[in-house]
C-alpha cells in the first residue's frame, strides 16, 4: 500500500486489540492504521465486532490486551468524555439526546461555554452552534427543541456536537441510515471538508457504494478478526465481499435435502409498518424452513414482531391458514397458532428469574390449570418432558434460568413455545450466543418441527447457518425483501451482495 | 407520498415543539379560566383586595413548590418537604426564644437546617440508589419525629420569633403582603439560575435523559444530591416564613404540604418524569390551588372538595404530561429509512 | 441458589423471611422485658388488632407492588369504605349486603388506578398520589365533616368482637384473607402472571399474558380489600370520618418493603408480608406498653423504613466489593453469559 501523502504519525494506530465476553471472544488481536487526512471505512457483516471495537476505541469499553495510540501518543480512554478530549469521537446508530433542551444545548451540554460570571454565555452557544450547523449544511435553528426534530435532524445534532471540538479522529456509526440520499451527500460533504482540512474520518457502513464513492481506504473485520486493510482502489466490490464472508465453508452444517412443502399456512401480503419496512409478502407453507437474511437493522425482526402482534402495521395483509387476522396482541396470534422467538432471548424471551417448569409452561398455564389454580405437577412434567426432549442441561424443572448457560436457555425458550403447539413458528437468530454442540442440537430441533408439519420462518446473520437450514431464502436489505433465493442455488456471495446492494433492485434468482 | 408524511412530520413536530414551550402558557390560561369562572360566580373574587389574598396564600406555597419542581426536573421526588419545614421552622423558632437579640442570621440558620436534611435525603437517593418515593417517605417521619423529640414532646413552643420577622411579614405594600414579594424574588432568582448556570442545565439534562448524561459525563449523582440540597434548603427558608406568618410554632406545622406542592409543580406543567417544566410553572400551580381554595370558600363550597379537586387535577395533570410525552415519542419513532421508505 | 420467591410458595421460608422471625421474637422479647404485662395470651391477642387493618392494606399493596406498580392511595380507599358503611348503616341496610355493596365500590376504585396506569400508561406513582387526595376528598364529601358513630352492633361486629372470648374475628378475617392472598399469588395462574409481569413485563406479553387487564384486577383486589379493612376500622374505632386512617399509608408501605418484596416488581412472599405485619404489630405493642410516645413510634417506623430499603443497597454493595477484581469496566453493555447466581 502506497501512502502519497506525507503523514507523520497515523491519526490512530490499533495494535493487537482483543476483547472476550466471558468465554466468547469477539475482538481477536486487531491491528491496523488509519491514517490522517483519510476516510477510512470499516466494513465486516454483522458481529464481525465492528461495534465492538469502536466502543474500545472510545473508551465505553475496556480492551483485554492491545493498544491505542492517537497521532503517535498512546492514549487510553477510559471514558467517552476523554476520547473527546483526546480528539475522538463518535456519533452512534442512536441518537444519545436530551429531548428537553434545545439543539445549541445539546451540543454544547458537559462543555457549556462561560461568561465572567460564571453563568452559560447563550450568545456564544448560539453562534457556535450556528457555526457547526452551517458547516454541516443544515438549517437548523439552534433554539429549537430537540424532542421536536425528526431522526434525521438528531443525526445532525450529533454530528455537530462531535464537530463541536477539535477532533483528530470522526467515528460515523453507519450515519446514513436515517438519511435520505440528499441528506446523504450533504453529510459526505462534511467528511470530505474534514479530510480536506487533515483530519480522518472512520465509517463504519454496510453500503458499499458509500465506501466506493467517499473513502480512501479500507478495513474488513470477519468474525472479530482482522482480514484486511487496503487502499479501496484496490479492491472491487465483489472482493470486498468475497473478503467479508470469505471462510472455508464448513460443512459443518450439512445441507439441507430439499423437500416438498405442504399447504400454505402464512401468507404475507404487501406488508408494511411506517419508518420500519414496506412492501414484505412471502408465504410459508408446512414443512419448510424459510431463512431471512440481511444486515443487522435491515427490519427483519421489525416484520416479524408486527406478525406476532407486537407492533400493528400500517398496510397489507396477513392471512393464516385460509383466513385474514389483524395481528394486535402476542396474546391473540398465540391463540391463533404463531409463535414468536424473540432476538433477545434474555431480555423478551425468557423470565429470567423463573424456573424452566414456570417459563415453559407460562403460556399455557392457563390450559392446565383447574379453576384457575395451577397444576404444579403437569407442569412439572411437561417441563421434565422438555428438559429430556431437548436435552436440556439442567437440574431439573425447578433450576432457576437464569443459572443456565446460552444454549440451554434457548432450549428452554424453544420448549416454552413449542409448548403451545403453534403451526407457524418465527425464529429470530435462534443460535446467537449459543455455544456449537447446542447450535447443532437446536438445528436438529428445527429441522424435526418443519418435518412434522410447521412452517418455520428463521432470522438469521450466520450465513452458513442460513444455507445449511434453508428451502428458501429471504433477502432484506433496508425494509425490503431484494432477493428470494432457493435454497440450493445460495451462496454466501449471493446473499451478502443482496443484502448490501441498493434497496431498488428486487428480483428473485432461481 | 413521502412529501405528504414528511409536512405530517413536520406539523407533528411544530405541534411537540409548542406543547413543550406552552407548558407555562397552559398553566396562565388555566388560571385565567378559572378565575373568569369564579369571577362570574362570585364577582367579589376578582377585587384588588380578595386577589392580593389569593396571592399572599400561595406564596410560601409557591417558594415550596418550586423546591419541589427542582427535584422532579432530575426525575425525582421529595416527600418530605413538610418535614423538612417543620424540623426547620421549629429549631429555628426555639433558637430565637434561646437568643431574643437574634437578627437575620436566623434566616441563615433556617436555610442550613433544611439542607442539611435535603443532605441526607440526596445521599440516600443519588447515592445509595433508593427508590425516591420510598426514600423520602421514610425521612418524612424521620424527621418530623426529630421534630418531636427536640421538643420534648412539647406540642407547642411558647415561644415567639423576633419582632422583627413577624413585623416585615405583616407588612403590606399596596395591600400585597411582603411574603409575595419574597415569593417573587426567589422563585426568578432559582429560574434564573436553572436557566442560566451550568449546574442548572444540568439538572434539566440528568431528568431528561439520566442515561445520555452518564455518557456525557455530567456526573449525575452529585447533580441530583445538588437538587435534593437546594431543595431543602427552600423548604428550610419556607418553614421559617410559614412559622412567622402564623406567629406561633407547633411540631405538627406544614403536615400534608407534600402533596399540595406536588400538585401545585404537576399542575404547573412540571413533568414527573423530569427534564421539563420550569419553577414559575410550578409557582402558577401553587396560585391555582390558591385560586381554587379561595373561589370554593367564596361559594361557601365545603373545604373539602379542595382535596378531590387537588387530587383530580394531578391525574388530568399527569396525563396530558404523559400524552405530550407520547406524542413527541411518535413523531421521533418514525423515519428510521430516511424517505426511502413510502 | 437463588430460585424465585414465589416458586417457594407459602411455606418455606427464605433467608430474610428466616430472619424476619428472628426479629419478631427479639422485638417479643424486648417487649416482655419492657413491660410485665406483654406476656399474657389475652394481651397479645388483643394487640394483634394493630396490625390487622393495615395488614389487609399491605396485602393488598403486595399484590400490586409485585406487578412493579404502585397504589399509595389505598389508605383513602379505606376512608371511602368507612364512610360508605355509615351511609349503609345509617339506611338500615343490613350488614351482610352492605360488605360486599362496599368491597365492590372500593374495588372500582382500585380498577379506576388500575386503569389509569394500566390503559393509559400514567406512571403509578403520580397518578395514585392523585387519586390519594382525589378518594380522600371524596370521603370528606360523601361522610361530611362530623363523621358518624351510630353503628349498629351488626356492623361493629366483626371489627370488635371475639370468638370464643378472645380470639378477635378481625383477627379470623385476616388470617383467612391472607391465606387466600397466599393461594392467589403462589398457585393461582393470576399470581404466576403479576411476578412474571414484575419481573420482565414485555418477556410476560411476548408469553401471551394480558398485562393490562392483570394489571387492573391486582389494583381491583387492592381496593376491595382495603374496601374490608374499613369494616374492620368500624368496628374496631367505631366510627366513620373522612380523615380515617390518614398517613396510614406510610406504615402500609414500610411493612411491604421490610417483607422482603422488590419495590421494582416480580419479588415478594404472603409469608414475609405476615411476618412483617407481625414485626410491626408487635413493636407498636411493645412501644405502646413501654409508653413511648406515638411521635417517636413515627420515628422508629420512619428509620425501619429507611433501613429496609438500604438493606438490598447494602448486600449489593458487599457483592459488588467481593466482585471488583473481577471486571474492570462496569460499563460494558453486551449482556454476559450466565453466572452462577450465588446470594
Amino acid at each position: 500500500m502506497q501512502q502519497t501523502e506525507v503523514a507523520a504519525a497515523p491519526a490512530l494506530r490499533i495494535s493487537g486489540i482483543s476483547k472476550a465476553y466471558g468465554p466468547t471472544r469477539v475482538l481477536h488481536d486487531i491491528t491496523f492504521d488509519i491514517h490522517r487526512g483519510r476516510v477510512h471505512a470499516l466494513v465486516g457483516e454483522n458481529g464481525a465486532g465492528k461495534s465492538t471495537l469502536v466502543k474500545v476505541i472510545t473508551g465505553i469499553v475496556t480492551e483485554d490486551a492491545g493498544a491505542i495510540e492517537v497521532n503517535g501518543r498512546p492514549a487510553a480512554f477510559r471514558t467517552p468524555t476523554e476520547a473527546r478530549a483526546g480528539g475522538v469521537s463518535a456519533v452512534y446508530q442512536d441518537p444519545k439526546l436530551l429531548p428537553h433542551l434545545d439543539v445549541a444545548e445539546n451540543i454544547f451540554v458537559g462543555n457549556f461555554p462561560r461568561t465572567v460570571f460564571g453563568t452559560v454565555n447563550r450568545k456564544a452557544m448560539y453562534a457556535g452552534a450556528r457555526r457547526v450547523l452551517q458547516k454541516l449544511g443544515v438549517g437548523l435553528d439552534p433554539r429549537s427543541l430537540v424532542a421536536a426534530l425528526s431522526v434525521a435532524e438528531l443525526q445532525f445534532v450529533e454530528i455537530a456536537r462531535a464537530l463541536s471540538t477539535d477532533i483528530q479522529l470522526l467515528i460515523l456509526d453507519e450515519p446514513t441510515s436515517p438519511l435520505t440520499p440528499a441528506e446523504a451527500e450533504k453529510l459526505f460533504g462534511v467528511v470530505r471538508a474534514l479530510r480536506a482540512e487533515g483530519k480522518s474520518v472512520l465509517l463504519i457502513t454496510h453500503r458499499l457504494e458509500e465506501v466506493e464513492a467517499i473513502a480512501d481506504d479500507i478495513t474488513i473485520l470477519r468474525d472479530g478478526r482482522h482480514i484486511a486493510t487496503c487502499a479501496v482502489r484496490d479492491l472491487d466490490r465483489a472482493g470486498i465481499v468475497n473478503l467479508m464472508v470469505g471462510r472455508n465453508i464448513e460443512t459443518m452444517f450439512a445441507r439441507r435435502d430439499p423437500v416438498s412443502p405442504g399447504p400454505e399456512l402464512l401468507k404475507v401480503d404487501r406488508l408494511g409498518l411506517a419508518g420500519a419496512f414496506a412492501d414484505v409478502s412471502f408465504s410459508l407453507r408446512a414443512g419448510e424452513i424459510v431463512g431471512m437474511a440481511g444486515l443487522v437493522g435491515a427490519g427483519r425482526s421489525e416484520i416479524a414482531q408486527a406478525i406476532f402482534g407486537m407492533t400493528s402495521p400500517t398496510a397489507g395483509r396477513i392471512v393464516l391458514k385460509g383466513r385474514e387476522v389483524t395481528p394486535e396482541a402476542p396474546e391473540q396470534m398465540l391463540g391463533l397458532g404463531v409463535a414468536y422467538l424473540p432476538e433477545d432471548r434474555d431480555g423478551q424471551g425468557l423470565i429470567m428469574a423463573e424456573t424452566i417448569a414456570g417459563n415453559v409452561t407460562l403460556p399455557i398455564a392457563s390450559r392446565l390449570a383447574r379453576f384457575g389454580l395451577l397444576d404444579r405437577r403437569r407442569e412439572h412434567q411437561i417441563a421434565t418432558e422438555a428438559i429430556a426432549a431437548y436435552r436440556v442441561r439442567a437440574r431439573g424443572a425447578d433450576q432457576v434460568v437464569s443459572t443456565l448457560s446460552g444454549g440451554n436457555r434457548q432450549k428452554v425458550a424453544f420448549a416454552r413455545w413449542l409448548a403451545t403447539s403453534p403451526t407457524v413458528l418465527i425464529l429470530d437468530e435462534p443460535t446467537h450466543g449459543v455455544d456449537v454442540g447446542s447450535k447443532a442440537q437446536i438445528h436438529q430441533i428445527i429441522r424435526d418441527l418443519a418435518e412434522s408439519g410447521l412452517a418455520v420462518l428463521m432470522i438469521s446473520s450466520d450465513l452458513p447457518e442460513i444455507l445449511a437450514m434453508s428451502d428458501r431464502i429471504l433477502v432484506v436489505a433496508e425494509g425490503r425483501i431484494v432477493a428470494e433465493i432457493e435454497g440450493r442455488d445460495a451462496t454466501q456471495e449471493a446473499i451478502m451482495r443482496a443484502a448490501t446492494g441498493s434497496a431498488e433492485a428486487t428480483h428473485v434468482l432461481h | 407520498m413521502s412529501s405528504t408524511n414528511a409536512a405530517v412530520g413536520r406539523a407533528r413536530r411544530s405541534i411537540a415543539d409548542l406543547a413543550l414551550r406552552l407548558r407555562l402558557g397552559g398553566v396562565v390560561v388555566f388560571l385565567l379560566l378559572l378565575s373568569a369562572v369564579f369571577a362570574t360566580l362570585n364577582p367579589q373574587f376578582l377585587t384588588w383586595q380578595n386577589l392580593a389574598v389569593v396571592a399572599s396564600n400561595a406564596s410560601i406555597l409557591a417558594i415550596v413548590a418550586a423546591a419541589q419542581a427542582v427535584v422532579l426536573l432530575t426525575r425525582n421526588l421529595d416527600v418530605s418537604v413538610g418535614s423538612i419545614m417543620g424540623f426547620a421552622a421549629y429549631l429555628s423558632a426555639d433558637y430565637a426564644a434561646h437568643h431574643p437579640t437574634v437578627g437575620a442570621e436566623l434566616v441563615i440558620i433556617a436555610i442550613c437546617l433544611g439542607a442539611a436534611l435535603g443532605l441526607i435525603n440526596g445521599l440516600i437517593v443519588a447515592y445509595a440508589k433508593v427508590s425516591p418515593l420510598i426514600a423520602t417517605l421514610g425521612t418524612m417521619s424521620l424527621y418530623r419525629g426529630f421534630t418531636y423529640i427536640y421538643a420534648h414532646g412539647q406540642e407547642v413552643t411558647s415561644s415567639k420569633l423576633p419582632h422583627w420577622m413577624l413585623a416585615a411579614v405583616d407588612f403590606r405594600i399596596f395591600g400585597l403582603s411582603t411574603l409575595v414579594i419574597v415569593a417573587i424574588v426567589v422563585v426568578a432568582a432559582l429560574g434564573a439560575f436553572l436557566r442560566l448556570f451550568p449546574l442548572g442545565r444540568r439538572i434539566y439534562a440528568v431528568g431528561s435523559n439520566p442515561v445520555a448524561s452518564v455518557f456525557y459525563g455530567l456526573r449525575t449523582e452529585r447533580v441530583v444530591l445538588f437538587a435534593y440540597v437546594l431543595a431543602g434548603a427552600l423548604c428550610g427558608f419556607a418553614g421559617l416564613l410559614y412559622a412567622a406568618r402564623v406567629g406561633t410554632v407547633t411540631v405538627i406545622l406544614a403536615t400534608g404540604w407534600e402533596l399540595s406542592s406536588l400538585a401545585s409543580a404537576v399542575l404547573g406543567g412540571v413533568s414527573v418524569a423530569g427534564g421539563s417544566g420550569s419553577v414559575a410553572g410550578a409557582a402558577l400551580g401553587a396560585v391555582v390551588l390558591s385560586c381554587i381554595d379561595n373561589g370554593l370558600v367564596l361559594l361557601h363550597i365545603p373545604e373539602f372538595w379542595r382535596m378531590f379537586v387537588q387530587g383530580a387535577a394531578i391525574v388530568l395533570a399527569v396525563a396530558v404530561d404523559v400524552a405530550i410525552g407520547a406524542q413527541i415519542r411518535r413523531g421521533l419513532r418514525r423515519q428510521r429509512f430516511g424517505g426511502r421508505l413510502a | 441458589m437463588s430460585s424465585t420467591s414465589q416458586d417457594r410458595a407459602f411455606w418455606r421460608p427464605s433467608a430474610w423471611e428466616a430472619f424476619l422471625v428472628v426479629l419478631v421474637l427479639a422485638a417479643g422479647t424486648w417487649s416482655s422485658i419492657l413491660s410485665p404485662y406483654y406476656l399474657n395470651i389475652d394481651q397479645i391477642l388483643e394487640s394483634s388488632r394493630h396490625f390487622l387493618i393495615p395488614g389487609l392494606l399491605t396485602l393488598g399493596l403486595m399484590i400490586v407492588v409485585v406487578t412493579g406498580e404502585i397504589d399509595i392511595s389505598l389508605a383513602s380507599t379505606l376512608a371511602v369504605g368507612a364512610v360508605l358503611f355509615a351511609k349503609c348503616s345509617a339506611h338500615d341496610v343490613p350488614i351482610w349486603l352492605a360488605t360486599p355493596i362496599v368491597t365492590v365500590i372500593c374495588g372500582a376504585l382500585g380498577a379506576f388506578n388500575g386503569a389509569l396506569v394500566a390503559w393509559l400508561g400514567l406512571p403509578s406513582l403520580a397518578v395514585t398520589l392523585g387519586t390519594m387526595g382525589a378518594y380522600r376528598g371524596l370521603a370528606f364529601i360523601i361522610g361530611s365533616e362530623v363523621g358518624y358513630t351510630d353503628f349498629s352492633d351488626a356492623y361493629l361486629y366483626v371489627g370488635s368482637e371475639e370468638a370464643f372470648g378472645i380470639i378477635p374475628i378481625a383477627l379470623i378475617v385476616f388470617a383467612i384473607l391472607a391465606i387466600a392472598v397466599g393461594v392467589l399469588m403462589h398457585r393461582t395462574i393470576f399470581g404466576r402472571r403479576c411476578f412474571a409481569i414484575g419481573n420482565n413485563r414485555e418477556a410476560a406479553w411476548i408469553a401471551g399474558v394480558n398485562v393490562r387487564r392483570t394489571k387492573i384486577v391486582a389494583y381491583a383486589i387492592a381496593g376491595a380489600l382495603a374496601g374490608l379493612a374499613a369494616l374492620l376500622w368500624i368496628g374496631q374505632y367505631g366510627s366513620a370520618r373522612g380523615d380515617n386512617a390518614d398517613g396510614l399509608i406510610l406504615l402500609v408501605v414500610t411493612a411491604v418493603v421490610l417483607a422482603g418484596v422488590d419495590i421494582n416488581g416480580g419479588k415478594g412472599t404472603t409469608l414475609g408480608v405476615v411476618l412483617a405485619l407481625l414485626l410491626l404489630g408487635t413493636l407498636r405493642n411493645g412501644l405502646g406498653l413501654a409508653n413511648v410516645p406515638g411521635p417517636t413510634q413515627t420515628v422508629v417506623f420512619g428509620a425501619l423504613l429507611v433501613l429496609g430499603v438500604l438493606r438490598p443497597v447494602a448486600m449489593t454493595a458487599i457483592r459488588h466489593a467481593r466482585s471488583l477484581r473481577w471486571t474492570r469496566s462496569d460499563r460494558e453493555r453486551k449482556p454476559e453469559p450466565a453466572k452462577p447466581v450465588g446470594t
